[in-house]
């Protein structure tokens, strides 16, 4: 068989073997906005770690495991009990509060993953010379972190209602489109705050690790500072609201209409007002910076 | 000043036409009202580090955004056109980082399938784009353990995967040893002549664009020093170039009487072209009795008109 690359056509007895070799391409194309999901679903199994070695498949495993451990208990203690549990092995508030440190263990040690080595290694400036602006660019960066940080909010919590529900400990049929809303509303609005506050710190620099150690101190430090603060010095509980885990924490809470165990953070005395407009100002805070962050980056080089 | 680099009887359109092209980086003038046509075939864009020839790259692909003047590319503005223009141009830049992680076949496909190809097309354009550059067999290693010499043979290919229209090669021999770099710059010629893709190559090898483009463009200061086809270019301006084994002066004072226009350097006479020059030249030489060693028409290589424009 003759390789690639040459040209001809060779003609036996019986058969005839075609080596068209390297050709024009007349075929149909894609529209210009399958790019941002061509990206999307490339970033997405990027930072799980598909089609790279194993070591990169090692945190987000961990964090899925983490993420999905309670649903699978819970619905595993729910159909052994065969019906004669009380109440629900797990509240949702509570889930979605024990998901954070899923949530917090990839946005630090994952999500970078997105951002940071595209300007490290000038796939930026390669993708920026094809058909796609830095608007779309993002966007697309965006959909895949958004992508993969619902399976870890959404997804166990809709696995767990769908469990419950077949084992029957799941709400009677009027109580079904407001708790399925709710379940909805607490995993995009927490998946977006932790893609926000991930994308918005990778923007800063091309090193992963660099994203990761201030994406931990901004998960630590606000909290301890903000809590300290409202217990020693009597400073307003409002002071919470700069901690990002007590925002995303609180507003899970207020969605299930649930209190947390024990005294909780400073912002459980906190109007629900006042959470909705920290969430949306971390939400769009943080995508403001990346805006800005990459109108400035120079991606040609 | 406006130059070209379309042959003069050219009818086809240019593929870049800059006029009054203006680019500034706060006090530093990137580009100083760049005129020039390139015309379809390879085009060699020369100039020295800082000369321009980047930031005029970027301009063709509408990354950045030009201070004054006017920019088409593929008969379209890619200030307001830059999607769909970049959707028809291939890119390898000149750096070698690219996802050490990724396959090469996995970066072209994926790099295909930004430009628009669909995923089994963008597949099918990877792996035949990796067999011409001469990586067929290597497609499947990762390109962090592939050496600068088959990077350059990645960006190639995935620059010319989506089978675009203009495909621009920023300093693609660098970092390459000689044999590499001649293999390179063979495989640049017949994408261009056999595949019919423009191509611009920016380059401070002279040799290189010598060898392989048709027309060439200088750039010196953000300014076009030069453009034209290689052709033109060596055919230099017009009259005779004379080498003689001995008593050159006496030879060029025997011209000069006879009514010619004589310049001397480096032991080489240069005739303005005139009627009867090749004659006269002829009789003086055999009234001298010397020996004749060169008689040919006034060319110039790029190195003079490149030397000349840095000047």
């Amino acid at each position: 068989m003759s390789s690639p690359g040459t040209q001809g056509t060779q003609t036996t007895q019986d058969s005839r073997l075609f080596d068209l070799g390297y050709r024009r391409y007349d075929g149909p194309r894609t529209e210009p906005i399958s790019g941002i999901a061509t990206l999307a679903v490339f970033t997405a199994k990027r930072v799980l770690g598909l089609g790279r070695g194993g070591r990169h498949k090692v945190l987000p495993a961990i964090t899925l495991v983490i993420a999905y451990a309670p649903a699978l208990i819970s619905v595993a203690v729910a159909a052994l009990a065969d019906g004669t549990l009380e109440e629900d092995f797990i509240s949702y508030g509570d889930y979605m509060f024990f998901i954070a440190s899923a949530l917090a263990l990839f946005s630090a040690l994952v999500a970078p993953e997105a951002l940071c080595p595209d300007r490290r290694t000038g796939m930026l400036g390669l993708y920026l010379a094809g058909p796609l602006d830095r608007n779309r660019y993002l966007v697309a960066k965006w959909g895949g972190v958004l992508a993969v940080m619902l399976a870890i909010t959404l997804g166990p919590l809709l696995f767990m209602f769908a469990a419950y529900v077949v084992a029957g400990y799941g709400p009677t049929a009027g109580e079904t489109p407001g708790l399925l809303l709710r379940i909805l509303a607490a995993g995009v609005l927490t998946a977006l705050l932790y893609t926000s506050l991930s994308l918005a710190v990778s923007s800063f620099t091309t090193r992963r690790a660099a994203a990761a150690v201030a994406i931990i101190l901004l998960l630590f430090i606000p909290p301890i500072v903000s809590e300290s603060a409202v217990e020693s010095a009597d400073a307003p509980p409002e002071l919470g609201l700069i901690a990002f885990p007590f925002v995303a924490g609180e507003l899970s809470f207020r969605i299930f209409g649930e209190m947390p165990e024990g005294d909780g953070p400073p912002v459980t005395e906190v109007s629900t007002g006042l959470i909705s407009a920290a969430v949306a100002g971390f939400i769009v805070g943080g995508l403001f910076v990346c805006w800005i962050r990459y109108r400035r980056i120079e991606g040609f080089r | 000043m406006s130059a070209s680099s379309l042959p003069q009887s050219s009818p086809q359109p240019p593929i870049v036409s800059a006029r009054g092209v203006v680019k500034r980086y706060g006090q530093t003038v990137a580009l100083a009202g760049l005129d020039v046509d390139i015309g379809p075939g390879i085009t060699g864009l020369l100039g020295s580090n800082g000369a321009g020839k980047t930031t005029f790259l970027s301009l063709m692909l509408g990354l950045r955004t030009r201070d004054a003047g006017e920019l088409t590319v593929l008969g379209e503005d890619p200030s307001t056109a830059g999607l769909r223009i970049r959707a028809r141009i291939g890119y390898a830049p000149e750096h070698h980082d690219l996802p050490a992680e990724l396959s090469a076949a996995d970066l072209v496909r994926h790099l295909g399938e930004m430009h628009l190809l669909p995923p089994r097309a963008a597949m099918q354009r990877a792996n035949d784009a990796l067999w011409l550059v001469g990586l067929g067999e290597e497609r499947f290693r990762h390109v962090g353990t592939m050496s600068t010499g088959q990077r350059q043979r990645v960006k190639l290919a995935a620059a010319i995967s989506h089978d675009p229209d203009l495909v621009l090669l920023d300093e693609p021999t660098d970092g390459l040893d000689p044999v590499q770099r001649t293999e390179m710059l063979a495989l640049i010629r017949r994408i261009g002549s056999e595949f019919g893709m423009h191509i611009v190559v920016s380059s401070h090898h002279l040799e290189e664009v010598e060898r392989i483009c048709d027309a060439v463009v200088i750039v010196e200061g953000g300014e076009l020093r030069h453009a034209g086809t290689m052709a033109d270019l060596q055919q230099g301006p017009e009259g005779l170039v004379v080498e003689v084994d001995e008593r050159t002066e006496e030879l060029a004072k025997i011209l000069r009487e006879r009514g010619f226009e004589v310049a001397m350097s480096d032991g080489v006479l240069l005739l303005r072209a005139a009627d009867g020059v090749n004659d006269a030249v002829r009789d003086a030489v055999a009234d001298l009795g010397i020996g004749l060693r060169r008689l040919g028409p006034r060319g110039r290589t790029l190195e003079d008109l490149y030397l000349g424009a840095g000047s």
